[in-house]
């Protein structure tokens, strides 16, 4: 398959936003325009001249991707276009689900027929790896930063598939950069599918989480195998697939030991406790999507 | 006191402290963030309140609100993100509400980059947001005055129930100084006469800007007007440096006024007879000390990192009585030294 997202770019070795813009233009092909709010993907790949983008690309405030999507819809609309050419938005989670929130609503209350990626790297990391509202429970953050009288992030992550399937979207799919395949067929199908589609995709950051440059993917695999990332599809509101976990089925500890946003949690008095807490969490994906 | 190589975001933060503000609310953006993060981890190490924002107009609002009741508070971003604050900015000045906003510029129009610049002014200092307002502006120049002037924004704002803008540049944030902590710090009181506290003291407060009466409204902002007319009389301040003499007036402030410190002193090695006139605060402008300079055989050079914001003010200041002549820099790059004495050279050789 023919990578429209070119090499050149200033991404760190092994960053996470390439490789899920590679994806994206995989599975959307060269009819597309993507819109892309700012953040590290925009940063590193657009300006002149490490320009990775071989399909039209626009650029749009941090808080209103989901706005100048809908404007392209509409004036490829206007233009008499139908549905060929596909209209993706491609942000980070803190663009996505916090400042950008409300134009996201926005859109898919609208219906614009609009495909938006969130590449979820759980953290502002283009600013220096602040907390965000996709920033996971005791992941330690420069505003969130572990230490005495805390043991990082006090908040779960923000359920940003739930809201959107309350938008009555007529696709929203999980998936992870641990598996390739699963993301381009996902964002695939939700191009195809006329009206407002999400795609939440996980996305390890190793600048931002801490580990090494050639663990991405492995680190992704085990925030699935774990059950703290589920993937799952949902048409119409309701869940029709899942990605089941199986024989794999690791512990949390697996998973947060290989990132240093998590190193106290093995360290600290009294972590243990929170330790149990995580994996409840997992726990509790894996008995509401059936992944076992 | 104790002197410390100190950061100019984490200075802020330090004179926030001593300047008794209690509530910080903010939202990542470069190269102000280290405001935040030092922010998220002092505050509550000493029992005061930091919320990390959803955006910048929440972090605004939210400042809104911690204001009403009375706190003092602040929030500090960049270009874009003072841009996207300021409909709460002018609800804050609306509600006369104190607090203090720090701006670090970096360079525009739109996402442009984080480098530093001046851009900023016209939308800080005039007002950014709808309506008759006006922000108190200060523009320190130091690390020890991005400490020392956060807490003279907090009495300021306190004083004047206005916001108050900080208004700084990436290289003040980011460059590291020495920097002597403050000799005490401050332990504000809530004013109950305005303030809402859900107390019965403060039950029949109102904090709002409306005034669906065409009439109130137009004796309202009389009444800001005023306030900004006191403001203009009593807290203008300047830095003067080899002002005595001096024909060519440099008139700058913030990080590009340090360069044109330097600049005076190798002008006045060769004979002429250069002096900087550096406003501390940017509203008030100066408009009388520099009125009074037009009326001296001078010429003025506004050197700034933006496309002329502060020369537009030094020529309504002066009335245009003396030629006003333009160092600047855009994009994210500083002023060099060989820009300045060279424009200093170029008129001293137009007056000879």
């Amino acid at each position: 398959m023919k990578s429209l997202f070119t090499s050149g770019h200033r991404g760190c070795a092994g960053c996470c936003d390439a490789m899920v813009a590679k994806f994206t233009l995989m599975a959307a092909g060269e009819d597309c325009i993507v819109i892309s709010p700012t953040g590290c993907l925009e940063v590193m790949s657009t300006p002149y001249p490490e320009t990775s983008w071989e399909v039209p690309w626009v650029h749009s405030l941090f808080e209103n991707a989901g706005a100048v999507a809908s404007g392209v819809e509409a004036a490829l609309k206007a233009m008499g276009k139908k549905g060929d050419t596909k209209v993706i938005a491609l942000g980070g989670d803190g663009a996505t689900i916090d400042i950008g929130m409300r134009s996201i609503s926005g859109a898919f209350e609208r219906g614009h027929d609009i495909t938006y990626v969130c590449i979820d790297n759980e953290a502002y990391m283009n600013t220096g790896v602040q907390r965000s509202g996709a920033t996971p429970f005791d992941a330690s953050t420069t505003t969130s930063p572990a230490g005495k009288v805390s043991y990082g992030n006090p908040r779960p992550k923000k359920n940003m598939p739930a809201i959107m399937a309350a938008h009555g979207s007529p696709y929203i799919a999980t998936t992870s950069l641990g598996y390739p395949k699963d993301m381009i067929k996902k964002i695939k199908k939700a191009t195809e599918i006329e009206g407002p589609t999400y795609i939440h995709a996980h996305a390890p950051c190793t600048t931002g989480w801490g580990f090494d440059t050639s663990k991405t993917v492995e680190v992704a695999k085990l925030a699935v195998q774990t059950g703290l990332w589920p993937l799952y599809e949902m048409e119409n509101g309701e869940v029709t697939k899942v990605r089941k976990i199986g024989k794999q089925k690791k512990p949390v500890e697996d998973y947060l030991k290989m990132q240093k946003r998590f190193k106290h949690l093995f360290k600290m008095e009294g972590a243990g406790e929170q330790l149990k807490l995580i994996q409840a969490l997992a726990d509790k994906n894996i008995e509401d999507f059936g992944l076992e | 006191m104790a002197t410390q190589l100190t950061k100019g975001n984490d200075a802020v933060i330090i004179g926030a402290l001593y300047g008794g503000c209690d509530c910080y609310f903010g939202y990542p953006i470069t190269p102000a963030s280290e405001i935040l993060h030092e922010a998220s981890r002092t505050f509550p190490q000493v029992g005061r309140k930091f919320v990390q924002a959803e955006s910048e107009e929440a972090a605004i609002n939210m400042v809104f609100g911690a204001a009403s009741a009375g706190h003092r508070v602040m929030t500090a971003s960049s270009g874009p993100g003072i841009s996207l604050k300021q409909e709460g900015v002018s609800y804050l000045a609306g509600a006369q509400l104190p607090c203090v906003i720090v701006d670090i510029m970096r360079a525009g129009p739109g996402l442009g980059n984080i480098g530093p610049e001046q851009g900023d002014y016209n939308q800080v200092v005039k007002g950014g947001g709808h309506g008759n307002y006006r922000n108190i502006v200060v523009a320190p120049n130091s690390v020890q005055e991005m400490c020392d002037l956060t807490i003279m924004a907090f009495e300021l704002s306190t004083k004047y129930r206005n916001p108050v803008v900080v208004l700084a540049d990436g290289v003040l944030g980011q460059m590291v100084e020495p920097l002597k902590f403050p000799e005490k710090a401050v332990r504000p009181e809530i004013d109950t006469s305005w303030a809402v506290c859900g107390n019965k003291e403060t039950y029949q407060n109102l904090v709002t800007s409306i005034f669906l009466d065409f009439g109130e409204l137009e004796e309202f902002n009389y009444e800001l007007q005023e306030k900004y007319e006191t403001i203009k009389e009593k807290e203008v301040d300047v830095d003067e440096y080899m002002m005595d003499d001096a024909e060519i007036v440099l008139v700058s402030y913030g990080i590009s006024s340090r360069i044109c410190r330097s600049a005076v002193e190798l002008a006045r090695k060769e004979g002429i007879k250069a002096g900087l006139f550096r406003p501390i605060t940017l509203f008030p402008f100066p408009e009388k000390e520099l009125a009074a300079l037009a009326g001296k055989d001078v010429s003025f050079i506004s050197v700034e990192m933006s496309n002329g914001q502060l020369l537009d003010d030094i020529k309504l200041a002066t009335g245009c009585r003396k030629p006003v002549e333009l160092v600047n820099r855009m994009g994210g790059n500083l002023i060099t030294m060989d820009q300045v004495l060279g424009k200093i050279k170029e008129v001293a050789g137009k007056e000879e």
